[in-house]
């Protein structure tokens, strides 16, 4: 429950804004001018905003879709990705965002009208050809489909749009609205996973791994595409016997027939961010093993990853064909 | 610990008298008061005083540990009742038109409102906001040194378009403060509260000062090693880092060195709580 709504001046009566401030009659709203100016200014702690994020209601002016950053794709030559809020409910403490954004914050721009043109006329640019957009980079899709309506909104664009492409990042049981939906082909709804332990110690707040499947498995049943997401893959000690029996407890409950794709990926983050992280959570384990500098990017040491990736990469072989895989880790 | 801006005497009495400060004749420039958990500065009327006096405190106290800051008093409102207490989630500098957003992630025990900070007192009661004189330069001053969910303002409504400012008297200034203390505590507590919390999370691990006792650090070494020794208690080692193990190590180079050899090679496992 938010206690407090920035909202920038210039989508006060948005009938969006309205309906989000509805949903929260008790919150204070706050008007701005520009929501900059709560999000990114300078002097805030995220860590402590974390624990009573407020909402901020916006409109974002261009750069509707952008370029995925590399590694980010399932096979399709052109990815975009598009971000309809910033930041997440859950807490994952190797999450990026909380080394990239100043606030934990969460930020909807609420004018969806815009996004889904941007879609449409980059979709168009590419006739003809699979176009991806990916709209979980820098929030969970689902998480907080309850306020936003972002599928409810969404997904009818893309379903008159054959060449494009939606996938659906999440770790959310919030599948209520694609439940009542009829399934789109072009709609992959992609489950991030890592092991039951690991999952305990560093995704809080998130549903447990089970739950999760459980969620797969309905939205299965009723016919949307699934998908996999292992990145990021997270070490310790005796990693394999907690990847080979999260592989295990994953497929033997979700045939390969039904799987769309997946997709592994060591962790990784941009220097800057991987600093901020462990100034928030310096007592934090997962930033007390060893780390590698490659290319403005912190990583696992080269031969960690390796081993991590090909073992994963064996396991996986046991349950699904080499067409659905895919590695997340960017080109050298 | 937390450090309270009030512009006048008879606003930091009562909380002179609630908290039992002392006054500290160290601080010549404004007359200042403490306790070992809240330290208080009287700044006078007005932005700058506001902004002088809390850059004041905080140069006074370079220890690097983090304070919250809560500027203390009375504001008018057009229409709010007098008497009412309320935290502002907004301030706005009526001169230059700056505005700044405290971050609100404390239990909140009163309603909130925005805040209009002005040069000259404000008699014709036209804004919709509440109105004083500190709070912008107070807050300006402040967010150099404080990240905005621990710099906030709290002002008891002294004078509205009935009670106009004109009838305020140290006497009634008092008796406001006076009777608004229980509310004053449940803001000051939670930022304690959170500065404690802060504190926690930036305190270097104690071993660090038995190895900068035994060899030289540099400021950069300093941080290296304050990060070596956070992964050491991080990775839940059984044994607790001691300078005792480096000690045939002659230069801080070389312990550091071997301090990240060392902790390369530990296991990482999650089976155990993470600390936080």
């Amino acid at each position: 429950m938010h206690r407090l709504i920035y909202i920038e001046e210039e989508v006060a009566d948005h009938p969006r804004t309205k309906a989000i401030c509805d949903r929260f009659p008790k919150a204070t709203k706050i008007y701005c001018k520009y929501y900059g100016e709560v999000f990114n200014r300078k002097g805030q702690n995220f860590r402590l905003q974390k624990q009573q994020p407020a909402l901020i209601l916006a409109r974002k002016h261009k750069r509707h879709v952008l370029n995925a950053p590399d590694g980010y794709g399932i096979g399709g030559r052109h990815n975009y990705y598009f971000s309809h809020m910033l930041n997440c409910v859950y807490d994952c403490r190797y999450c990026f965002l909380q080394g990239m954004y100043r606030s934990a914050n969460y930020v909807i721009f609420v004018n969806y009208e815009d996004f889904q043109q941007a879609i449409i006329e980059t979709a168009a640019q590419h006739p003809n050809e699979e176009t991806w957009f990916f709209s979980g980079y820098d929030c969970d899709s689902l998480a907080y489909e309850p306020v936003t309506d972002f599928t409810q909104e969404f997904l009818p664009t893309f379903a008159q749009l054959p060449n494009a492409y939606l996938e659906l990042r999440t770790k959310s049981l919030q599948i209520r609205t694609l439940l009542k939906s009829e399934p789109i082909k072009n709609c992959v709804v992609a489950y991030s996973f890592t092991p039951d332990e690991i999952s305990k110690a560093l995704e809080h707040g998130v549903p447990s791994v089970e739950k999760r499947i459980e969620a797969m498995i309905k939205l299965q049943q009723h016919g949307w595409r699934l998908g996999l997401r292992f990145d990021p893959m997270i070490y310790q000690d005796g990693f394999e016997e907690n990847y080979k029996n999260l592989f295990e407890q994953i497929f033997s409950r979700l045939p390969a027939e039904c799987i769309h794709s997946v997709s592994l990926g060591t962790f990784r983050t941009p220097k800057a961010f991987h600093q901020n992280m462990v100034n928030l959570y310096p007592k934090e384990k997962l930033f007390a093993g060893r780390f590698d500098e490659n290319r403005g990017m912190i990583t696992y040491q080269k031969e960690l990853e390796v081993k991590m990736t090909n073992f994963c990469y064996k396991q996986l072989m046991q349950y699904i064909p080499q067409s659905l895989f895919f590695a997340c880790t960017p080109p050298e | 610990m937390i450090n309270i801006i009030t512009a006048l005497q008879c606003e930091a009495r009562p909380l002179i008298e609630y908290y039992k400060l002392r006054g500290n004749a160290r601080h010549s420039a404004f007359r200042c008061y403490q306790n070992d958990e809240i330290q208080l500065t009287i700044s006078g009327i007005g932005k700058l005083a506001a902004a002088t006096a809390t850059t004041y405190l905080a140069a006074s106290n370079p220890g690097g540990t983090s304070c919250a800051w809560l500027n203390l008093g009375i504001a008018g409102h057009a229409k709010t009742s007098i008497g009412k207490p309320m935290l502002a989630h907004k301030i706005i500098d009526n001169a230059s038109e700056r505005q700044w957003f405290p971050g609100m992630v404390m239990p909140i025990t009163c309603d909130s409102e925005v805040l209009t900070t002005v040069d000259k007192p404000e008699k014709t009661y036209r804004k919709a906001t509440m109105v004083d004189m500190e709070a912008s330069g107070f807050y300006a001053a402040a967010s150099r040194f404080q990240s905005c969910e621990l710099i906030h303002s709290l002002k008891i409504i002294s004078d509205n378009q009935q009670y106009t400012s004109e009838q305020i008297t140290e006497k009634t200034t008092l008796a406001m403060i006076n009777d608004n203390i229980t509310t004053i505590d449940s803001i000051i507590q939670p930022l304690l509260e959170l500065s404690s919390e802060l504190n926690t999370i930036e305190q270097p691990p104690p071993e660090m000062y038995d190895f900068m006792a035994q060899w030289h650090f540099t400021t950069y070494q300093q941080n290296e090693l304050r990060h070596l020794l956070r992964r050491w208690h991080a990775l839940s080692l059984s044994n607790k880092p001691s300078h005792h193990d480096f000690s045939r190590h002659t230069t801080s180079k070389t312990v550091l060195i071997a301090i990240k050899v060392f902790l390369d090679q530990q296991p990482v496992s999650f089976n155990n709580k993470a600390c936080q």
